[in-house]
């Protein structure tokens, strides 16, 4: 006879055991295998592929290159969306649900289709040059295919992302503290640098992690539109297709893989304390 | 309660119609295997596959699926899927058909038409052949242009009024890209042995802000997207005859490269009948006319009407348009992309 | 009524400027996409719906798979994740907290690297949809993971459930009827999220389709890549026409979850 408290074990067992197979055989396994790939080499087990990331100058400037470029982002992308969830949160203006709405939209967006809106803004018929050529009869600013494209694409994805990250945190301000501080005489921007800011600056440091580790690994949207600079997820789809090196291909997919899960890990833990 | 059993109802209802649309969807999608082919490499704006593929469809009822891969991700692809083929029959710059066969992914059929191919355009198994061919020109969108003055040499590209008009594949992944880089590194006066001048060549041109997409970009000129898209002659007489596109297709004053393009059918193709059938039809009198009317070059002789000839431009242009040992071409591509990438798209 | 100083003012003039860089390309291109062509000015040759024939004509089958797929992939997930949900619910220790980490990881792995793993360990399934539904199904399970555990951690559904242990249900009818009732809005919000994120996934599907297995976001790719801007435009819109009725769903439900997409 099993005790009741053994049914219930074996209950809850079986209510995970699909789930957990499902996890251990189509992700865990082929992980372990990918990992072991990048192990891999002429004289067996080695790091010369992860080694190879940082000595080889194509290499090294492309993993240098997305650092850059994620971090460029992250900053200008905070200090937007620290403006854009303050607004949303204490300003009131008709038609606001939908106005949030529609900034959000490009949440479901494929990479693909933010580097397509680039294109709409910035590309050889783009808006932006079109209206300067009917404004000044040159036209400039055709950057979609230009690295400040690729920028503004990143940027594309990521405000509406931390924005949204960020508006919890600005509803959990204290306004008493800025009312205070209004009181004895600060201004506006000293009340926002001196009291809401250290308070978000929680929410701060744990949205810019998510939005560190998003631009890391994106990849439809270098893809669509990168031309010069070479990101390291797009480099690892060149090497694997173009030069059969599926070896240093999995060691870059670890490498990515291991940022990517570290900065998610500190958004979210740094995210729940503040 | 009732409440709730409604509510459980609902949501089973809502399962239960999940599933019928996937299976019903599932069952949809295959036609039956006998009538199907996929054919890597083989976009309906180039060389006129998607009028070929229509034909051939309408002739044998095999339908083809088609796939805007380029060279390089063609045979990367035939490599991914060695263990288990997808594809029955693969389109490739010459160069990578030296490449597949290497690699073993390719197995030799000898359509009928076979022999009045050149041997050096050949596969001498029949793992591949060439069905086609065209040469490297300027395809310009003159509307795009305005008053610019159309580009007549590789010279011409350099000028200022050109900045940021141009584009050409991606050299290290389309095979018409590295077909590019080759004419113009001869055209600059250096060989498959000596880059030099090509590369001196390429990073003034690069300077000029060139674009490099992935794939076949032929709407993208005829819209005037890309003003100068420098690629195959045959896909830009074909939208300016066949569309009145505002285009001109410009064979540079210091020379250019003949393009041949082979097929092979894959190594354990799903298909193989229908493989077969479509390197009979491409090779044939019906197909290469085809080709023809699309203003490729076919490879059999005698198979272009003069109505054809007298459109495209005069033989002594043509006569600029040299041939290189393919092989070789082929032997020092990964030096060159190696290169490309190192000098070129690190900057 | 607030004084506007200048403060103010810049304030609304980024929060313009920002506003419009996002929401505007979107109508432009749906805008376009009726266009005849589209130069300098958009309606000087009048209108036109061919653009979305050429769509219907050469990726109707893309609209196919993704339905499929993103079908698929919820209900893989409703049945995996709902029971582990419930069945994580049930405690706090340690195991479980540690487990549901354990099976949340794949949302923050890039969906390259999830996809370079499967086609080293899975290659079997490669030329089935099956395939990228594998894929999808790994990395959409954790939303709906989390957003049944929360419901059900919130319900009061342990008394619930003594009640009805009690009246002498068993644990398959205490699922059945108690449980499930009341996550049953967790439930669709996630589906809704995960059709969303299954819809609107390129990374890994980009690794593991075929030309036979073509999902919308490859097919738009393809198109951003080679056709002209008239036709992106169209199929562009198409696709929205999938998501945005769904993304309108989860706001007026009130979720906007932010994690695992990849761009």
């Amino acid at each position: 006879m099993i005790s009741r408290r053994m049914a219930d074990r074996l209950w809850v067992s079986g209510l995970l055991l699909p789930a957990v197979l499902t996890v251990a055989y189509y992700f865990i396994y082929p992980m372990l295998v990918l990992g072991l790939t990048s192990l891999h080499s002429e004289a067996g087990l080695s790091i010369v592929h992860y080694t190879d990331i940082l000595t080889k100058p194509r290499y090294r400037e492309s993993l240098v290159d997305t650092i850059f470029l994620s971090v460029a982002v992250t900053l200008v992308t905070l200090a937007i969306s620290t403006l854009l969830s303050m607004v949303l949160v204490r300003w009131e203006f008709p038609l606001k649900k939908l106005y949030q709405a529609l900034i959000t939209f490009p949440l479901s967006f494929p990479g693909v289709v933010v580097g397509f809106m680039i294109i709409i803004l910035f590309g050889r018929t783009g808006v932006i040059p079109n209206v300067i050529t009917q404004l000044t009869g040159k036209p400039m600013l055709q950057i979609a295919y230009t690295n400040w494209g690729l920028f503004l694409a990143y940027l594309y994805f990521s405000i509406p992302k931390v924005t949204m990250t960020m508006v919890g945190s600005v509803h959990k301000l204290d306004l008493r503290l800025e009312e205070a501080a209004r009181s004895l005489g600060a201004t506006p921007a000293v009340t926002f640098r001196r009291v809401v800011l250290p308070a978000l600056s929680p929410a701060l440091v744990s949205a810019g992690a998510l939005c560190f580790a998003t631009s890391m690994s994106a990849f439809g949207t270098a893809f669509t539109l990168a031309q010069n600079i070479s990101v390291l997820p797009v480099l690892m789809y060149t090497e694997y297709t173009l030069s059969f090196q599926i070896e240093a291909a999995s060691a870059m997919a670890i490498t990515l893989g291991v940022i990517t899960l570290l900065f998610n890990y500190a958004y979210r833990t740094i995210g729940e304390r503040g | 309660m009732a409440n709730k059993k409604r509510n459980l109802s609902g949501f089973m209802l809502l399962v239960g119609l999940l599933t019928v649309v996937v299976l019903f969807a599932g069952c949809e999608t295959k036609p039956a295997e006998s009538k199907q082919i996929v054919v890597y490499n083989s976009p309906p704006e180039w060389a006129n596959w998607g009028e070929m593929l229509k034909k051939f469809g309408a002739k044998t009822g095999i339908q083809a699926t088609p796939d805007n891969k380029n060279s390089g991700q063609t045979v990367t692809a035939l490599i991914a899927e060695k263990a288990k083929p997808l594809a029955d029959v693969a389109y490739l710059g010459i160069t990578f058909g030296y490449e597949a066969a290497n690699r073993d992914l390719l197995v030799g059929y000898k359509p009928s038409g076979f022999d009045e191919i050149p041997n050096e355009l050949k596969d001498p198994e029949g793992r591949w052949m060439t069905i086609h061919y065209g040469a490297i020109a300027f395809i310009v969108n003159t509307d795009a242009l305005g008053k610019t003055p159309v580009p007549k040499s590789w010279a011409d590209l350099l000028k200022p009024e050109y900045k940021g008009k141009m584009a050409f594949l991606d050299p290290t992944s389309a095979a018409v890209g590295y077909s590019v880089a080759v004419a113009a590194n001869l055209a600059m006066g250096g060989s498959l042995d000596n880059w030099e001048p090509g590369f001196k060549y390429f990073k003034r041109l690069e300077a000029q802000g060139v674009e490099h997409p992935k794939q076949t970009a032929t709407p993208r000129v005829i819209k005037g997207e890309i003003p100068i898209l420098i690629d195959a002659d045959f896909n830009g007489y074909r939208p300016k005859i066949k569309e009145n596109a505002p285009l001109q297709v410009v064979i540079p004053a210091e020379g250019s490269l003949k393009m041949p393009y082979v097929i092979g059918m894959v190594k354990g193709a799903p298909r193989p009948d229908a493989a077969k059938k479509l390197i009979d039809y491409v090779l044939s009198d019906e197909g290469q006319k085809i080709w023809a009317g699309g203003f490729v070059q076919p490879i059999r002789a005698g198979m272009v009407p003069p109505e054809v000839a007298s459109q495209m431009l005069p033989a002594s242009d043509y006569a600029r348009t040299k041939t290189v040992d393919f092989l070789k071409m082929q032997q020092v591509q990964k030096s060159f992309t190696d290169r490309w990438q190192a000098e070129i798209v690190a900057k | 009524m607030r004084r506007w100083g200048a403060g103010r003012f810049l304030v609304l003039l980024v929060v313009i400027l920002v506003s419009a860089f996002l929401i505007v390309p979107v109508f432009i291109s749906i805008i376009g996409s009726f266009s005849g062509y589209w130069g300098l000015t958009m309606f000087e040759k009048g209108l036109t719906l061919r653009w979305y024939a050429y769509v219907w004509e050469n990726y109707s089958h893309t609209i196919r798979y993704s339905v499929i797929i993103a079908a698929a992939t919820v209900m893989i997930d409703i049945l995996l994740g709902v029971p582990a949900a419930y069945a994580l619910s049930k405690g706090r220790s340690r195991w479980f907290i540690g487990l549901e980490e354990l099976l949340s990881v794949p949302v923050a792995i890039p969906g390259i690297a999830i996809a370079l793993a499967l086609i080293q360990t899975h290659n079997y399934l490669s030329g089935s949809w099956l395939f990228i539904v594998v894929g999808h199904v790994i990395f959409t399970m954790p939303l709906m993971l989390r957003a049944v555990t929360a419901a059900l951690r919130t319900a009061k559904l342990t008394a619930m459930e003594e009640a009805a242990a009690s009246l002498g249900a068993s644990r398959s009818t205490r699922l059945m009827r108690v449980v499930i009732p009341n996550v049953r809005d967790a439930i669709v919000a996630g589906s809704l999220m995960v059709l969303t994120m299954s819809l609107g996934e390129f990374n890994l599907t980009f690794f593991l389709y075929t030309p036979l297995t073509m999902t919308m976001p490859v097919g738009l790719y393809e198109s951003y890549a080679s056709l002209r801007i008239e036709i992106g435009s169209a199929y562009t819109t198409l696709f929205l026409l999938f998501t945005l009725p769904l993304m309108a769903l989860i706001q007026y439900l009130g979720s906007e979850k932010v994690e695992g997409q990849g761009f």
